[in-house]
């Protein structure tokens, strides 16, 4: 009886090795590859004890879905400070729900706004932090890559290489929309890549037309008939605007009429008066007569870590946290311009937490980038600028192949806050040409912007 | 082998005449109907939240079912005195334990399938889905009896040495703890900030634990369309995993069981 006993422990020793040796070598990483639900980990902060047991009976996507709803109720009262760890709760839960991360990006990137509706921009990299996560969890839907694509291409508003690579991922995969792929083309211009977008253009165009033999549903044709006309747009714009002549480079752009020949002097000048505690009064001239120019105006901490000029490092957060730099100094509006003038009034006073003015010297930044502008103005500035100077603010260093307007003034703490030495004086920055002037003033620089219709 | 299908057969009986078992498979049934209509909690991912709960909501009962179910199985063999008939007979203690777990696995299986057919009843009425996903959301169910079998192992083996009351707070803690193990490992073992120490603590704890997580295949069923390779092998091996442990723990509950005064 012992001898069977004593066989029967070595078998159950065996065993226990088979299985252990089964679980780590090939089952667990087997596990966490295909079965996993991705984010996996045990998510146990910001949640109760009876969601945490409810998580662990395999309800998370029932669980995820209370806490949507439950922030869904947040957003209703205001209160978005609420919601963003649930945000983050919910995409753990239930790393495969698009919508979550999709309004959960466009909430933190848009929605954190001050009293005058200006946007908390330190929040973008935390936006931009749960995309990519979004990104990774969901790889086959082309969903996220255009909500991140559209975050770099319509709010962050610059650094369009990083909107085309974004793009360029929706683009191949198989749920795409139609009407979506053509923002490419959009992205690709703005990038400087003219002939690629026009080129993307053809590609969209003959498979509409295709598609729309095939099936004759409205939408089809609509789209056909979109790509016809922004193609025909393109082609007259790349000859108007001399981009077809300078892309030769024999010299027919420097002796043709092209509708960006001469460079317009846009005469931009600009004037900062502390008219309030973090309150500014900027006002300042651009030559241009039309509506449709819109200047970015930026103030910020002097030495703000991973400040590039008139923008920040977007792309720095890679793991998603709600470490917002609270003692930092950020804001971004867009001076509009009309009667060849601005005039705007920054109020920073009724939000001390988005604006805390802590250190002691802040930069007021002047950015305007034609890539970024309207299409009319683009009609006489080109794609990159070439048909619009400044004796004084042209830039053509701080966005690769463009010229750019940019301009910059310091301010210190003090004089922000009226205090110190600035107690009852109002400071005030100018640049070096900066001259009054009123809506009434002649119009004898008038930019004459040039119709597609020739006339 | 008859005399362990005839206590098997018999334990099937009892198991369905058992009314507390019964009401535990009716609350699961009721909580499958009701399921559906949770699906506005999620504008698109209605079929995500249905599945996944309703998934969570068999799991749940058939864990309930097979530790109620397995901790009471020899004790009141033991209490009623029918035990001393059996055994009187030419039936070895191995035999008659044995069976006993037999018959708990095949009244799982009753059980879950039940509850299986019934979810996809319902899933068909409300969700509108093609045969082809009905099919592949019956696999899940597979896994859960294998899972339900280790863990009526567990509970029955832990039964020859403990009270039932101990024994249903052991094997579900056991369960617990296999069910996390995955998720726990992977904290522990992905995070910088864990001592050398403590991964190998955990490590050890994955090995030596049943893993019960293996069984939780659900995720690309309720999120389609991600591609798997060697999904077979796969389910082979998590199953043969499991009738090595389920062997080990009959094993060693066989020896207890063997040396136990009845």
């Amino acid at each position: 009886m012992w001898k069977i006993r004593k066989k029967l422990y070595g078998v159950g020793a065996v065993l226990l090795i088979v299985a252990a040796t089964l679980q780590m070598t090939y089952i667990h990483p087997k596990w966490r590859k295909d079965y996993s639900p991705e984010a996996g980990g045990l998510v146990a902060s910001q949640l109760s004890p009876e969601q945490i047991l409810l998580q662990l009976f395999g309800f998370r996507e029932f669980l995820a879905g209370i806490l949507w709803v439950r922030a869904d109720g947040f957003f209703d009262a205001g209160n978005y400070d609420a919601i963003l760890p649930i945000i983050r709760v919910c995409t753990i839960l239930d790393p495969h729900n698009i919508d979550i991360y999709a309004t959960g990006m466009w909430h933190i990137a848009y929605n954190f706004t001050d009293q005058e509706q200006r946007s908390n921009r330190r929040y973008i990299p935390i936006a931009l932090a749960l995309a990519k996560d979004g990104i990774k969890n969901n790889p086959n839907t082309y969903e996220l890559y255009f909500e991140t694509g559209w975050l770099w291409y319509q709010k962050i508003d610059d650094n369009p290489s990083e909107a085309v690579k974004y793009f360029q991922e929706m683009v191949k995969k198989k749920d795409v929309l139609p009407a979506r792929e053509d923002l490419l083309a959009n992205a690709y211009f703005r990038d400087q890549k003219i002939m690629t977008g026009l080129n993307w253009y053809f590609h969209l165009y003959k498979e509409a037309i295709a598609r729309a033999k095939k099936d004759t549903f409205y939408a089809n044709s609509q789209i056909r008939d979109t790509l016809e006309s922004n193609i025909d747009n393109t082609i007259i714009r790349m000859i108007q605007r001399g981009y077809l002549a300078q892309k030769r480079n024999d010299g027919s752009y420097e002796k043709g009429d092209y509708d960006t020949k001469p460079p317009f002097n846009v005469g931009f000048s600009a004037k900062v008066t502390v008219v309030r505690p973090r309150v500014l009064r900027v006002t300042g001239t651009w030559n241009v007569l039309p509506v449709g120019c819109r200047i970015r105006f930026i103030v910020r901490d002097l030495h703000y870590p991973n400040a590039l000029p008139a923008e920040l490092d977007w792309n720095k957060n890679d793991n998603f946290n709600f470490n917002l730099p609270t003692n930092l100094t950020y804001m971004q509006d867009q001076l509009f311009c009309k009667d060849q003038r601005f005039d705007r009034v920054e109020n920073m006073s009724k939000d001390p937490t988005m604006y805390p003015f802590d250190s002691n010297h802040y930069l007021l930044e002047f950015f305007y980038d034609p890539a970024f502008g309207a299409p009319h103005i683009q009609d006489k500035f080109g794609w990159n600028g070439v048909g619009m100077t400044d004796p004084n603010f042209l830039n053509t260093q701080i966005r690769k192949g463009v010229r750019v307007i940019y301009a910059t003034l310091e301010l210190s703490k003090d004089q922000i806050l009226m205090r110190g030495q600035w107690q009852n004086r109002h400071a005030t920055v100018e640049t070096s040409n900066f001259k009054e002037s009123s809506p009434t003033e002649s119009m004898t620089n008038i930019v004459k912007v040039p119709s597609l219709r020739g006339n | 082998m008859g005399a362990v299908w005839n206590i098997a057969a018999t334990t099937v009986g009892e198991a369905i005449r058992r009314r507390v078992l019964l009401v535990i498979l009716m609350i699961g049934v009721l909580l499958l109907t009701i399921i559906p209509s949770l699906s506005v909690l999620s504008a698109r991912s209605d079929d995500s939240v249905t599945v996944g709960t309703m998934f969570a909501v068999m799991r749940g009962t058939s864990a309930l079912l097979a530790i109620v179910l397995t901790v009471y199985m020899i004790p009141n063999e033991i209490e009623r005195r029918t035990i001393y008939t059996i055994l009187s007979k030419p039936v070895q203690r191995w035999q008659f334990f044995l069976g006993k777990y037999l018959g708990a696995v095949l009244s799982l299986l009753l059980m879950i399938t039940l509850m299986t057919v019934f979810m996809l009843v319902v899933y068909a009425i409300f969700q509108n889905h093609h045969a082809s996903r009905l099919l592949s959301l019956a696999q899940q169910p597979v896994m859960y009896w294998i899972e339900m079998s280790l863990l009526a192992a567990v509970a029955i083996c832990i039964s020859t040495f403990v009270t039932p009351l101990i024994n249903i707070f052991l094997s579900f803690g056991v369960w617990l703890v296999g069910t996390v193990l995955n998720p726990l490992y992977d904290t522990i073992a992905n995070n910088s900030k864990s001592i050398p120490i403590m991964k190998s603590i955990s490590k050890l704890i994955v090995s030596l634990v049943p893993n019960f997580a293996d069984y939780d295949t659900k995720n690309p069923l309720i999120n389609p369309g991600q591609p798997i390779q060697n999904q077979g092998l796969y389910y082979f091996t998590t199953i043969f995993y499991g009738v090595v442990w389920i062997a080990l723990l009959l094993i060693i509950g066989a020896l207890i069981f063997d040396r136990r005064e009845v």
